[in-house]
């Protein structure tokens, strides 16, 4: 290992100008517009569902429609914040008032809808489609969120990835209910719940190396003579 | 925050910080306090090499000092010091002036702290270092397995074969002594030790791959 004044100097010697982050809240608020431009162009491409004005009247899918929102939205105020070093760790616990609401207002759903349920209501063709619009939603925030929260790869890995992975994990979700009429039971539970446990499950299981990744490839903060430290 | 600190982490104004480092620069630290250092940052985010030199001399003993209440060894230290500083480097870009310094610093130290004592844990949990009572023998070379396996087979066949090969293969092989050299130490002719050498060649490429001489 090197001298550390030796590395001062290094340091010092290799120092470039950089560009200060803006307000963690402004960040997140861009990173919910490229949500708001995803689930626009897929609102255009793919129309929303047939029945979404019958739906709207009720207040069971109304209230987890902003419950899956507002986690959406509180997740990625947390994770903007929870990624710069000085902020304390309880804004990890902001998204889960609203994850709460979200998640009862699935399972009363489902008790409600249960009866509801015949073989005729789950058909292949609409869960590929699902399934398109889950990755078409996903992939490209979670792209974004990656890019977005680098610098978090040397702060707190798991915590920011676990919060991001709700955030987009809630934002696909609230899509999904918004494009397809998926209204079986097991669907619901499958494509809301699944996803949303299979995302954040991805992103706190894998998120401190991709994190780590994209901060080696999109960060070369270090200068090269040190890179190998 | 390591649950290895014992008080608050000592924040740049705060009078226990005087104690930790007492070069000239600390009165104006502690009179300015945290501006100063949040100026520095500032000017170092813009470029400024000077202001970035002095700021990173001026926090190094702060951080040892946070790092030296969680790790016996000074090496341990110095190490978690200059990953502090490398992580202020790589993340200056994530410092708002508008806010405290000390903290900002102290949360990037607490991480690198907890990142290194649980990767000493994990080491620990691994490994065992050897102690005195683990020496089975008072002779220290003894304890050394110097010889391998394979060295240790060619011993034995070497051992093993017929006198007169033997002792070609000591003299041309293992001491290395020319044929010349070799004739005269045995008294044998060099045609005799060159067959003595391709017999003795030939019969321990046999002991070793395990088939009778």
């Amino acid at each position: 290992m090197k001298n550390t004044s030796d590395l001062i100097d290094a340091l010092a010697d290799s120092i470039t100008p950089v560009r200060r982050l803006h307000p963690p809240f402004v960040r997140a608020a861009l990173w919910l517009s490229l949500a708001a431009v995803v689930l626009g162009l897929l609102c255009v491409a793919h129309g929303v569902r047939a029945d979404i004005s019958m739906r709207l009247r009720e207040s069971v899918f109304v209230v987890s429609m902003a419950g899956a929102l507002a986690t959406a939205v509180l997740a990625a105020m947390a994770a903007f914040k929870l990624s710069l070093p000085d902020s304390a760790r309880w804004w990890l616990l902001l998204p889960f008032p609203a994850l709460a609401v979200w998640v009862s207002t699935i399972g009363y759903g489902c008790l409600t809808n249960w009866v509801g349920m015949d073989p005729e209501g789950i058909h292949m063709g609409e869960a590929a489609r699902c399934f398109a619009t889950l990755l078409l939603t996903s992939v490209p925030l979670s792209i974004a969120m990656l890019v977005m929260l680098r610098h978090a790869a040397l702060l707190r890995p798991t915590a920011v990835a676990a919060i991001g992975g709700l955030a987009v994990a809630a934002m696909t979700s609230f899509t999904l209910s918004l494009i397809h009429d998926l209204d079986a039971t097991i669907m619901i539970l499958l494509w809301n719940l699944g996803t949303a446990a299979l995302i954040a499950g991805l992103a706190s299981l894998f998120g401190r190396s991709t994190l780590a990744w994209i901060a080696a490839r999109v960060m070369p903060a270090l200068p090269p003579q040190l890179s190998g430290h | 925050m390591p649950s290895c600190s014992k008080e608050n982490p000592p924040y740049p104004n705060t009078p226990r910080l005087t104690l930790v480092t007492s070069t000239g620069s600390d009165n104006k630290r502690t009179s300015g306090g945290q501006s100063d250092w949040s100026a520095l940052m500032a000017k170092a985010q813009g470029g400024d090499r000077d202001a970035y030199r002095f700021l990173l001399k001026q926090i190094e003993p702060y951080v040892r000092s946070i790092a030296g209440r969680c790790f016996n060894r000074p090496a341990d230290a110095e190490d978690v010091v200059q990953d502090v500083l490398l992580t202020v480097h790589a993340v200056r870009d994530t410092y708002d002036p508008k806010r405290p310094f000390g903290p900002w610093l102290v949360a990037i130290a607490n991480r690198r702290i907890i990142d290194r004592l649980r990767r000493h844990t994990r080491r620990k949990s691994r490994e065992i270092e050897l102690a005195a009572e683990h020496e089975t023998f008072p002779d220290a070379r003894a304890n050394l397995d110097t010889t391998t396996s394979a060295e240790r087979a060619l011993i034995g066949a070497i051992d093993k074969l017929p006198p007169e090969q033997r002792e070609a293969i000591k003299m041309l092989k293992l001491n290395e002594m020319s044929l010349k050299e070799a004739s005269r130490a045995s008294g044998r002719s060099i045609a005799a030790l060159k067959v003595a050498t391709h017999r003795a060649i030939r019969n321990l490429r046999d002991l070793l791959k395990g088939k009778p001489s």
